[in-house]
């Protein structure tokens, strides 16, 4: 009640964030917030250290001492986040010997919630994910985009004010990916969760989100942040509009910077 | 709707197509040993095989027939203590290899001790057995276990070392306890590695219970099979050999179907 409103507005917060692995430093300095309600999507050269991030704000990881690590405006350890935020990773990470219902409850399993009112939610949600019929099949018996809406529903019904979503489509086929993207923002639309998305698809990044964040080469920080002012709902011709290509090409500029970086550096340590 | 339908179609007609190869399975099963029988029969008879090296098959049925009491009572004697010394071994297997994952220091120590204490020939341990517990039931199960715990002890833990890490992350992100993970994810994901040593298992505890039947008691396979050795019944002696390859592969059977219903899922992942 007695909270300002900057402190609600704000979900995460991320100051001077730096994470070192053994000799190497993955994430420097790393500052960035996502307020309530937004969709933030991050790009960036592969190994800059966006994993790392993720890892970290799912409670994972724990950054190394000096930065500072908000959550819901309180100053907070790594760890007092796992349970707190729902985590999505790459693979979709199904336990084969359950089914597609008994799949999507395993975070409300863990958190301690009725079995029998769980299931009773998931089966409800199922043609929302368009999984209509299938809640008794099991892993083995489902396509590769259907395992991973299991996957994505799985972390749906883990409600959490917080969504990390890991490259959720980067498996997918192209044309299972675009029609991916467009059911996830009708269904984002509905629920309205804050959500931190990593992708390698400049495309996707600017399609989903509210604002992208590019990322530097490791040790990895944020290099740019561009808000994307273009109106929603989004349809699948926006993505040859002018003011996306506009976007595109702001941000593929920054990201050829950071890649042509990291390339040197490695050509220089193969050398 | 036509998925679905497809589905219940398929969940429907799943009851016969199950049930079609398993009969023809039988068949053929049942025709293989009615040809085995056969050759065995045809082969003491054509070849003029004296009943001291090889009786008839018959000749073995009819002296079960005989005297059915004895056999049933050995087989279900030897029976107990295999499955005994089984569960025993299972459990006290899988137990040693959630510690020996959970404390490196405890399987650093103790592991070496398990290996040497395999290295024992099974009579010389069963000798040992004797002496502390007697001709009991018990000391019987206790070598059926000797041989069943280190198999199982070995692939649990390679079991529960192989699971996915990036499974345990994403189920510790959403606040699994280390008891939840062992149970909800590393116990299940272990199981077809586990399932390796069960079969294993199987054999292995009814070669302890029968050796230890060898170290003196009065009922049991191993008893009938050592007294038709001294007394010379050649015929008791494969009377007795029949009733235990029954049930080693009685057993064996059993704990494959028990992997197949359990570990449904199959080799994917």
């Amino acid at each position: 009640m007695t909270e300002t409103p900057t402190e609600t507005a704000r979900l995460l917060e991320l100051r001077g964030i730096d994470k070192t692995f053994g000799t190497v430093q993955a994430v420097r300095g790393l500052t960035l917030s996502v307020p309530a309600g937004e969709f933030v999507t991050v790009v960036g050269p592969s190994g800059c250290g966006k994993s790392t991030l993720f890892n970290m704000v799912a409670g994972l990881d724990e950054p190394d001492p000096g930065g500072v690590l908000r959550f819901k405006g309180r100053s907070c350890h790594a760890h007092e986040l796992l349970g707190r935020v729902s985590f999505m990773p790459q693979r979709d990470l199904l336990l084969p010997w359950r089914n597609v219902i008994d799949n999507a409850i395993i975070a409300n399993e863990i958190e301690g919630a009725d079995r029998k009112t769980a299931r009773a939610r998931a089966l409800r949600m199922l043609p929302e994910f368009g999984l209509t019929g299938f809640e008794a099949q099991y892993p083995h018996q489902l396509s590769g985009g259907m395992r991973q809406r299991v996957a994505l529903m799985r972390t749906f019904m883990f409600e959490r004010e917080l969504m990390l979503l890991d490259e959720p489509f980067g498996a997918l086929d192209a044309l299972t990916r675009s029609m991916m993207q467009r059911w996830l923002l009708d269904v984002w639309e509905r629920h309205r969760r804050t959500v931190l998305f990593i992708t390698h698809d400049v495309d996707e990044a600017i399609f989903l989100g509210d604002r992208v964040l590019v990322m530097t080469a490791r040790p990895g920080s944020v290099k740019l942040a561009r808000p994307v002012d273009l109106p929603r709902p989004r349809s699948a011709e926006l993505v040859t509009s002018p003011e996306f290509i506009a976007i595109k090409r702001e941000i593929l500029a920054a990201i050829e910077e950071e890649s042509m970086k990291s390339f040197m550096a490695t050509g220089m340590r193969a050398a | 709707m036509s998925a679905a339908l497809a589905l219940t179609a398929r969940r429907g007609a799943a009851g016969w197509r199950w049930a079609a190869p398993a009969l023809l399975w039988l068949g053929r099963l049942i025709l293989g040993l009615a040809i085995a029988a056969a050759v065995w029969e045809g082969a003491v008879l054509a070849f003029a095989i004296r009943p001291e090296y090889l009786p008839r098959l018959s000749a073995i049925l009819a002296t079960i027939a005989a005297t059915p009491e004895a056999y049933v009572a050995g087989f279900l004697r030897t029976l107990l203590e295999t499955l005994i010394g089984f569960a025993a071994g299972v459990v006290v297997g899988v137990l040693n290899g959630i510690l020996f994952l959970r404390a490196p220091v405890l399987r650093d120590m103790l592991f070496p001790i398990f290996v040497v204490s395999q290295t024992i020939p099974v009579i010389a341990f069963g000798a040992l057995v004797v002496l502390w517990f007697g001709n009991t039931l018990l000391a019987k199960a206790v070598i059926a276990f000797y041989l069943t715990f280190f198999p199982v002890t070995v692939n649990t833990l390679l079991g529960l070392q192989s699971v996915d890490p990036r499974q345990i992350a994403l189920l510790r992100s959403f606040g699994a306890s280390g008891r939840q993970l062992l149970l909800r994810l590393m116990l299940p994901a272990a199981l077809p590695q586990i399932f390796v040593a069960l079969r294993l298992g199987a054999s292995l505890s009814l070669v302890g219970a029968i050796v230890g039947e060898w170290f003196g008691d009065t009922t049991g396979l191993g008893v009938i099979l050592l007294q038709a050795m001294y007394t010379e019944q050649v015929t008791v002696m494969w009377a007795a050999i029949l009733c235990a390859a029954l049930l080693g592969t009685g057993f064996y059977a059993a704990v494959s179907l028990a992997e197949r219903w359990l570990v449904f899922w199959g080799a994917e992942q």
